[in-house]
């Protein structure tokens, strides 16, 4: 039997529902520093002047450290984009002015996290206004500089063009037009918030006990911005309670963290954020505006090519980014064959939270462009919903996109079959369209998209091309301990995906053995030599570079295991088995019952080798490997190559009611099928569906995170930000198919992300309820206020337009 | 997120509790059970000194029944009323009571600290508006009873005055032919409503005899849309009569704009909700069971 493929029970669940998991915040000891970060209640000012001298008279407090200290002390972060993001001067604490609302300005470390307040209450700060620029289009006009260094808020700009889009243009049957849609801001909310504990140590160095969730690169950035060695700069995670990608940045704190530590003579430093905190300046998910769109269709309704203007606004700080100006062309034409594709693409910075990756990360505002695009194709030509997708959708793999990617495997169409039983299309339609007729603002709506998984670093180099990144890789390391136990280390960070338990499956596999006779380190250590550059978790890929390092360290494992059995057994290696026996998991010779146990094979290696033949010498029971995917590096001038390794997919099918009286978008019925390949472990893959459709319609109709004109945060508390409960889901009908992989081992494709399908779902099961109320859905948020708003004043007479170029319409 | 330090004490009996905070004075506040107070320590919109907790005193939790008149304790949870069986007995109660926040937050705010806030947000004035409720205090100079329409007389501010507690709040029991719906609506959970209407009708099949219908989330205090029951009162319900009431309501609140919507959005919802109400209470006065209570969006 195969253990991938069945729900193992999750194995860490059995000490986080006990209330044993092990989280940041959770280590206290005696002595142990508290630090409260200052933040700047603007979102645009120079700092005057900063007086410390009362926070720090005040008994129980260590130190106060303010910006010029950390300016002297450290040295700016690495930025990624070519010039001018070069001229950026990023450093963890704010030194002559502030940017953002809520960017530090100064750290208390004091004996308790509540005395660390009352001191920063003391520190006096003056503070001289600017003028703070929060729209994107505003911002790109540098009335009001962010970063005067770099001259300009523009940071990165590239024109990403394919196939013949004038010759597209000029045989169009149809052109569409829509002028402006607008994806919002938004973030995940990991229900732990940012922490970290830094110990600057005596002999040089720092250790972290953190919830980063990308450590390889952090280690990175950190080591030169703190002056030290990358190996100097130990990190590690225990239990993490999620991160979908917002908790890569928090080295900034990290950094904050080690510096007060080394100030204190290095004391540990505890730094937990709150949730406002949280929400204010841990990290934001990308805004992006679209401009000018032109949709170009033949006669049938097939789009035949594309072509806008984006502006992505990416806060603040770069920091990740511009990576964004690129990741989204792992998704250039969503699931859609169109070759033809002119992407003018502009990032600038604001006087907002700078963004981090967040769960879809920069390919999701790029998907539910394209779904957009489709579904208002398809309203304007009076085409039906189904017959639209089908009409547009890839429909062999592999697919080499305009842009080199290589599409996988995949079957839309058999996805669409699938969701439409779940949901009973044919019923929803018939009761859409008798609604209608009475009145009601109904309307279905489906959202097909990607989770692109194992990125191509490389892509970097489009951004910018002196960028050292390419490929990708993942550790892992794995040996038989002391006493026989297989022991496997990851260099991933798990945050609540079970990749203890998924791990322990494909070892378990490998070696024929139970899964619960593997054990897999909680968490991460750089210390267990168990990672690289790459090592974390973020981008949909742990189900394939994880667990390729996994499945490739266990049959190293395997290997020289079989040949310390062939020896001790006098057998040849063909003649062996692995499996279970009385005592416990063991090699045998086939059909007999000489056998080795674990327990002996490592006794042997590790405490008793006289026993063993010098030509055994090189087996240690103790594997490391590293799994790279099969990537080049991209043609950096056509912006051309493979981006990503696998692409999952899912389609949603969304019934969606606006109630006359009240304006709630109430969902009627919900069906997301998921096709990740081969899953290893279907109730994970059936967890993190939900958990992405959740976000996603929390994102679609409750959380935005809103900046009025001075850059004040007004939606900073829950009970103003709303992150979606069970209490405001609806029931989701589950349905999967499987289209493996033929780049991954196993078959299975990353899933993570969800792609944002809710998002793009929503929008069209929204389009279809209110299209006859004369309302073109060119946003992404949908609460009821602002549906409010559009139906006061339906907007399709400016949202869109349609060329008609003779002939006949396409077929209803 | 933490708040500035405080002194904590915690008062045996009701008399203690208000000599306490009369002999600290201006910096002391009374305790119960924290859900507003302690937010607003945490945000440090509120420095006071000393904090008296009431939390404990005995005698004021309880739900009582007598001549005609319902009485609740100012201590009495908003899931302990949930769970009360005055909660379907007055199925208003229960709407008000079950939609308040969360599990948690219910469990721990009360009745009384929900009036004491003076949160133009907050349910219970709203409902006990509705009710034409009395609200019981006691303070430095003996105790005296004040009418629940009015209490809370600006954002935030309460005719209590300093050392002054709530003790409970009394209504009288609906007579024949009276029944009523509470209304809220709002984003989620642990969020405030949008808007929230209570109705209270007294019918004679669908000829109203008298009515009281109150907004919260609607101004700086509690509104009550006397318009709007000038509209029913001595009027057969029906749609055309409703729709003026609703439309009534609706032009008496003083909505302002906020992340829960622009002041038109929250007028035309007070206007969905008030016919809401209206055909809740009348369905429950033929004897229906309705359940209704804050709809999430
Ligand atoms: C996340 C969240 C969501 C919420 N949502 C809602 C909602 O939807 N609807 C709603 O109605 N409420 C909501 N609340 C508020 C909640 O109902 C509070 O419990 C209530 O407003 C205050 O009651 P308390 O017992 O907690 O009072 P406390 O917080 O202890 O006190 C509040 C104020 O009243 C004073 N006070 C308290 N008791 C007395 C008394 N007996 N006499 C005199 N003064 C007193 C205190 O000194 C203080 O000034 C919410 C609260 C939270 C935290």
């Amino acid at each position: 039997m195969s253990w991938t493929g069945t729900s193992v029970r999750r194995k860490e669940d059995d000490r986080l529902v006990r209330g044993r998991g092990l989280f940041t915040d959770d280590e206290l000891e005696p002595g142990m520093l508290h630090l409260h970060i200052l933040r700047s209640p603007y979102a645009h000012a120079r700092i005057v002047r900063i007086d410390t001298s009362a926070a720090e008279a005040l008994p129980g407090v260590a130190c106060v450290l303010t910006g010029r200290e950390v300016a002297a002390q450290c040295d700016p972060v690495m930025q990624l984009g070519p010039p001018p993001c070069d001229k950026i001067r990023d450093l963890p604490m704010a030194v002559d002015k502030v940017i953002f609302q809520g960017e530090p300005v100064a750290a208390v470390a004091a004996d308790s996290v509540a005395l660390a307040e009352d001191a920063a209450a003391l520190i006096d700060v003056e503070y001289e206004m600017l003028d703070a620029v929060v729209d994107a289009e505003d911002a790109l006009s540098d009335r009001s500089i962010l970063h005067e260094a770099a001259g300009t808020n523009r940071t990165w700009q590239g024109v990403y063009e394919y196939g013949d889009v004038e010759g597209a243009f000029r045989d169009a049957a149809f052109v569409v037009r829509i002028p402006r849609m607008q994806f919002h801001r938004f973030a995940s909310t990991p229900l732990e918030n940012n922490a970290c504990i830094a110990e600057w140590k005596r002999q040089g160095g720092v250790d972290f006990l953190c919830n980063n969730s990308f450590p390889g690169f952090a280690q990175q950035l950190l080591a030169p911005g703190l002056r030290l060695k990358a190996d100097q700069v130990h990190i590690r995670t225990y239990d993490v309670g999620g991160s979908f990608g917002n908790q890569i940045w928090n080295y900034v704190y990290m950094a904050v963290a080690a510096l007060v530590s080394k100030k204190t003579g290095g004391r540990r430093v505890k730094w937990a954020e709150t949730r406002s905190e949280h929400l204010l300046a841990s990290g934001h998910g990308n805004e992006r505006t679209y401009l000018d769109t032109e949709v170009a269709l033949d006669r049938e309704g097939v789009i035949t090519a594309v072509r806008s203007r984006h502006i992505d606004d990416c806060g603040a700080y770069t920091r990740y980014e511009p990576l964004g100006c690129v990741i989204w062309s792992q998704v250039l034409a969503a699931t859609y064959k169109v070759r033809n594709l002119r992407i003018d693409f502009t990032q600038t910075v604001t006087n907002k939270c700078p963004v981090v990756p967040n769960r879809g990360y920069s390919r999701m505002q790029q998907l539910w462009f394209m779904e957009r695009i489709v579904d208002i194709c398809a309203h304007e030509l009076g085409l039906p919903a189904d017959e639209m997708r089908l009409k547009n959708y890839i429909t062999q793999f592999p697919y080499e996109t305009p842009n080199g990617c290589v599409y996988d495997s995949g079957d839309y169409p058999a996805m669409l079959t699938r969701a439409k039983e779940l949901i009973g299309w044919d019923r929803w339609q018939k009761e859409c369209a008798a609604g209608r007729k009475a009145g009601r603002l109904i309307g279905i709506g489906i959202g097909t998209t990607l989770d692109s998984g194992t990125n191509n670093f490389g892509q970097a180099r489009i951004m910018n091309p002196y960028l050292p990144f390419s490929g990708n890789s993942e550790v892992c390391t794995m040996r038989l301990d002391l006493e026989g136990a297989v022991i496997v280390c990851l260099g991933t960070t798990p945050s609540g995906q079970g990749h203890e338990t998924a791990a322990s499956q494909v070892a378990a596999d490998v070696l024929g053995i139970d899964p619960s006779m593997v054990h897999v380190r909680p968490g991460f250590d750089t210390a267990w030599n168990t990672f690289v550059g790459h090592s974390g978790t973020y981008a949909s890929q742990f189900a394939v570079t994880g667990l390729s390092a996994v499945h490739g360290a266990a049959q190293k494992l395997k290997a020289e295991m079989r040949r310390l059995a062939a020896y001790m057994l006098e057998a040849a290696e063909e003649d062996l088995e692995f499996g279970t026996g009385a005592q416990g998991p063991e090699v045998r010779v086939k059909g007999t019952d000489k056998a080795i146990n674990y327990w002996y094979m490592a006794n042997l290696v590790n405490n008793n080798n006289a026993l063993l033949d010098a030509s055994l010498a090189d087996v240690t029971l103790n594997v490391r490997h590293v799994y790279r995917p099969p990537f080049k590096v991209p043609d950096t001038e056509r912006k051309f190559g493979n981006l990503t390794l696998t692409y999952a997919a899912q389609l949603h099918i969304a019934v969606v009611e606006v109630s006359r009286e009240t304006c709630r978008p109430q969902i009627l019925a919900y069906a997301a099928v998921d096709d990740c390949g081969t899953l290893i472990n279907p109730q994970i893959a059936h967890g993190q569906v939900h958990g992405a459709t959740s976000h996603g319609i929390g994102a679609a109709i409750m959380e935005s995170l809103d900046y009025d004109e001075s850059g004040n945060l007004l939606t900073g508390t829950f009970s103003d930000y709303c992150p979606i409960t069970a209490l405001n889901l609806p029931d989701i009908a589950w349905g999967n198919i499987e289209t493996p992989s033929p780049f991954t081992y196993s078959g299975a494709k990353g899933m993570g992300e969800g792609g944002g399908a809710p998002l793009h779902t929503m929008s069209a099961a929204l389009q279809d309820a209110l299209h006859g109320a004369g309302v073109i859905v060119t946003g992404s948020h949908h609460p009821a206020p602002r549906l409010f708003e559009i139906l006061q004043k339906p907007n399709r007479a400016e949202a869109v337009s349609v060329e008609r170029r003779g002939g006949k319409q396409a077929r209803r | 997120m933490y708040p500035a330090p405080f002194r904590y004490h915690r008062a045996a009996t009701v008399e203690e509790a208000i000599a306490r905070l009369v002999e600290i004075g201006e910096g002391a506040r009374a305790l119960a059970g924290g859900q507003t107070l302690l937010v607003w320590l945490k945000m440090r919109f509120d420095e006071p000194t000393d904090l008296v907790d009431i939390g404990r005193l005995p005698g004021l939790r309880d739900i009582e029944q007598e001549a005609g008149r319902v009485r609740i304790g100012a201590l009495a949870t908003h899931a302990r009323i949930a769970r009360a069986p005055l909660a379907r007995q007055i199925p208003i109660v229960g709407d008000c009571a079950s939609g308040i926040a969360d599990n948690q937050v219910r469990s721990r705010g009360t009745i009384g600290g929900s009036l004491a806030a003076g949160d133009p947000s907050c349910d219970w004035p709203v409902l006990l508006t509705t009710l034409d409720a009395e609200v019981h205090c006691r303070g430095p100079s003996g105790t005296r009873t004040l009418p629940a329409d009015g209490f809370v007389q600006d954002l935030y501010a309460t005719r209590l005055e300093h050392g002054e507690l709530v003790t409970g709040v009394s209504f009288a029991l609906p007579g024949k032919g009276s029944a009523g719906a509470y209304v809220g609506f709002k984003r989620c959970a642990p969020a405030f409503p949008t808007s929230s209407v209570g109705v209270q009708l007294t019918l004679n099949g669908d000829d109203c005899t008298e009515a009281r219908i109150a907004l919260g989330s609607a101004g700086l205090t509690t509104i009550r849309a006397k318009a709007a029951e000038a509209e029913l009162r001595g009027r057969t319900l029906g749609a055309g009569v409703i729709a003026k009431a609703a439309a009534a309501a609706a032009a008496a609140a003083e909505p302002v704009a906020d992340q829960r919507g622009s002041p038109a959005f929250k007028r035309s919802l007070i206007d969905a909700l008030v016919k809401r109400g209206v055909e809740v209470a009348r369905r429950r006065a033929r004897g229906e069971t309705v359940e209704v209570s804050h709809e999430y969006y």
